[in-house]
């Protein structure tokens, strides 16, 4: 696939805060990608230099085979949807859409042109019958599109989210993750969606950008970042890892909760886990609980834990077990698989996983 | 029977209190409603009444003629009092908005840091810590013959002889009340401008509108309410005006205020009632047809 955006070597610092570490990043035409970081990561930055919101410090951008360090941003073609959406408090629906085609200063669409984009936009994110309405006089997610009609309907080249559903509350932020990516298809034009939410990161993106203290960590694809982070920072980040800190000895791995061999385990992705400490990490949802006599066999490692106390989500149950280190050690039993796990209070159980389970980032 | 009974009582009782609270509430209301009632609306009535008292020189009897106002509105004296008053006002309207508009903008939008703005605009209030005369004395040694900006611009070979307009002019009375009631038309207009989300510019920019688009488009109809409500305070401020019209214009320019002034100093008060008159419909219709512009319940 061919490239729409590259940045090269962007660096952003403000005052003596480095926020953009040096960034490389090359961002595929015609894909939904998104942008995973914590909060403080620099994404929100990132996006705002790309979009000329942001001037950097070093560095420079290429939009189509153009640079665009110097092009202001509002020739440069590229959206933006605000995470508030940041409508014109005054003007309708309709004419909120309409602004960038009325007032762009390259200049105006002639009318007739301008009303039929208006109506199929109007129709393509499903807000017929609400053109002439205030913004005070629609819902959450009716912002939510007009926010995307009103960039969508200039045709740009590369659309910039920063995390757009964030003001939406968890029913709505389901249906328009469904929506974003299906208007994105229909229109052909990529995504550049910023979220802190590993699952929204994962659901949506054909490609997932890892971000952390203005570095970029990882660029893979969802199943990739999720099954093989490139270091035991991105695994925290995921969420549904247990890691283990420790050193490399031979062959085994040696840390506070125990040795694991780690024959048969894969590394992370990329070697050096990040300049950080040796690090093990098993999946959540790769731990098996047994009687503590019945210990891990060929292929398999353990701990002993003591359960603690579980959280009944729905589709899983998450079990918290201590080791003798003091480390809790999560596990989730999904419920499809087997009956809800009945564990015995300050009892001490055997946790056991396959070797090919875990990963190891040295 | 018993249970029938209780069900019938029971809703009597719980109402009765509610209705007490509602009442007790209103009573919040007395202490304002009192106030209004004896300084304001028995004065506003009073001066409509005495207007139409009978005045001779140098007594005025309450039987009711019209002569006062017959005699107000055929007197060149008093129509060119009232014509001075809304040329002045229309004029430092304008100067107020013309100066202060960019201010308000520069420290509502542009500076960003809000104690840095804060600062600025107790800036525009320090002429306030001194009394309403001296900052319209003051003017005086500024704009006089023989005044700071006559031997600067003579200094400068801009002029060979001092300007005599300058001082003791309607120029004067509006360069004074221009500095003195623009920092009404800066406060609304910054407040209003610093409401914008900065991320609703940036968004138009994105959409690819330049400055001036934007301005046009974006920030002038935001900030139109706070240019209403400087408005309003300016215009209520300056059509009741005699202080600096009396310190400055030398007696040459006689506004609605002065006329008051001087007829209540001659204790001819029905014509000072007749020109009070005048002067509050004339603030009332300023103030409604302002409102018009901007529906200030939705905005603000």
């Amino acid at each position: 696939m061919s490239s729409i955006l590259q940045l090269h070597a962007v660096e952003k610092r403000f005052g003596d805060r480095t926020v953009l570490n040096a960034i490389h990043l090359s961002v595929e035409s015609n894909a939904y990608v998104s942008l995973l970081g914590p909060s403080g990561s620099g994404k929100t930055t990132l996006l705002r230099v790309i979009a000329g919101f942001e001037e950097p410090d070093a560095g420079h951008l290429v939009l189509d085979g153009r640079r665009i360090d110097d092009v202001p941003a509002y020739q440069r073609n590229i959206g933006f949807v605000f995470q508030n959406f940041a409508l014109f408090p005054h003007l309708s629906v309709e004419r909120n859409i309409a602004f960038g085609l009325e007032n762009r200063a390259s200049g105006a669409m002639p009318a007739a042109e301008r009303r039929e984009r208006v109506r199929a936009m109007i129709e393509l994110v499903g807000l017929s019958g609400l053109e002439a309405r205030g913004i005070a006089q629609i819902s959450g997610g009716q912002r939510q599109r007009v926010a995307l009609a009103r960039t969508l309907v200039t045709e740009p080249r590369l659309v910039l989210l920063d995390e757009p559903l964030g003001a939406l509350d968890a029913n709505l932020r389901a249906r328009m993750r469904e929506e974003l990516r299906a208007i994105r298809e229909r229109l052909g034009v990529t995504f550049l969606h910023v979220t802190g939410s590993e699952t929204e990161a994962l659901a949506m993106g054909d490609t997932v950008i890892v971000l952390a203290d203005g570095d970029i960590l990882q660029v893979d694809d969802p199943e990739a970042v999720y099954n093989r982070p490139a270091s035991a920072q991105i695994a925290r980040f995921l969420n549904c890892y247990n890691i283990f800190g420790g050193r490399l000895e031979g062959d085994d791995f040696l840390g506070a909760a125990g040795r694991f061999s780690t024959l048969g385990t894969r590394l992370g992705a990329a070697p050096g886990n990040g300049g950080a400490a040796p690090a093990y990490a098993v999946r959540q949802d790769r731990i098996a609980v047994r009687p503590l006599e019945q210990g891990p066999t060929d292929g398999e490692q353990g701990v002993g834990g003591v359960f603690v106390a579980s959280e009944y989500s729905g589709p899983s149950v998450l079990s918290f077990f201590t080791l003798d280190d003091g480390q809790i050690v999560e596990v989730e039993d999904h419920l499809s698989l087997r009956a809800p796990p009945a564990y015995a209070e300050k009892q001490r159980y055997s946790l056991v996983w396959n070797a090919h389970d875990a990963l190891v980032f040295t | 029977m018993t249970l029938i009974s209780t069900a019938v009582d029971r809703p009597a009782e719980a109402s009765a209190p509610r209705s007490t609270r509602k009442r007790a509430t209103y009573w919040l209301l007395a202490p304002g409603v009192v106030w209004m009632l004896l300084f304001l609306v028995l004065p506003i009535v009073m001066i409509v009444y005495v207007s139409f008292w009978t005045q001779t020189t140098f007594a005025i009897q309450p039987i009711l003629t019209t002569k006062s106002w017959v005699t107000f509105f055929a007197s060149d004296t008093y129509i060119g009092a009232l014509w001075t008053t809304l040329r002045i006002w229309l004029t430092v309207l304008v100067a107020t908005i013309v100066v202060g508009y960019p201010t308000g903008l520069f420290v509502g939008l542009f500076v960003k840091n809000k104690t840095l703005q804060t600062v600025l605009l107790t800036l525009c209030v320090i002429p306030f810590w001194t009394s309403f005369l001296i900052r319209v004395l003051a003017w005086r040694p500024m704009l006089g013959k023989e005044g700071a900006i006559n031997i600067a611009l003579q200094w400068l070979g801009l002029t060979h002889a001092p300007i005599d307009a300058l001082l003791f002019s309607e120029l004067s009375v509006v360069i004074g009340m221009t500095q003195i009631y623009c920092v009404f038309m800066v406060g609304p207009i910054a407040f209003m401008l610093g409401r914008i989300d900065p991320n609703i510019i940036e968004a138009a920019r994105d959409l690819g509108a330049g400055f001036g688009r934007i301005f046009r488009t974006i920030i002038l109809p935001l900030s139109l309410p706070g240019v209403v409500v400087g408005s309003i305070f300016v215009s209520v401020m300056v059509l009741g005006e005699f202080a600096t019209s009396a310190a400055l214009s030398g007696r040459k320019v006689n506004l609605l205020g002065n006329i008051i002034v001087t007829q209540v100093g001659s204790l001819k008060w029905a014509f000072a009632s007749v020109a009070g008159v005048v002067l509050t419909v004339i603030i009332a219709i300023v103030v409604a047809g302002l409102l018009r512009v901007v529906n200030l319940r939705k905005e603000l």
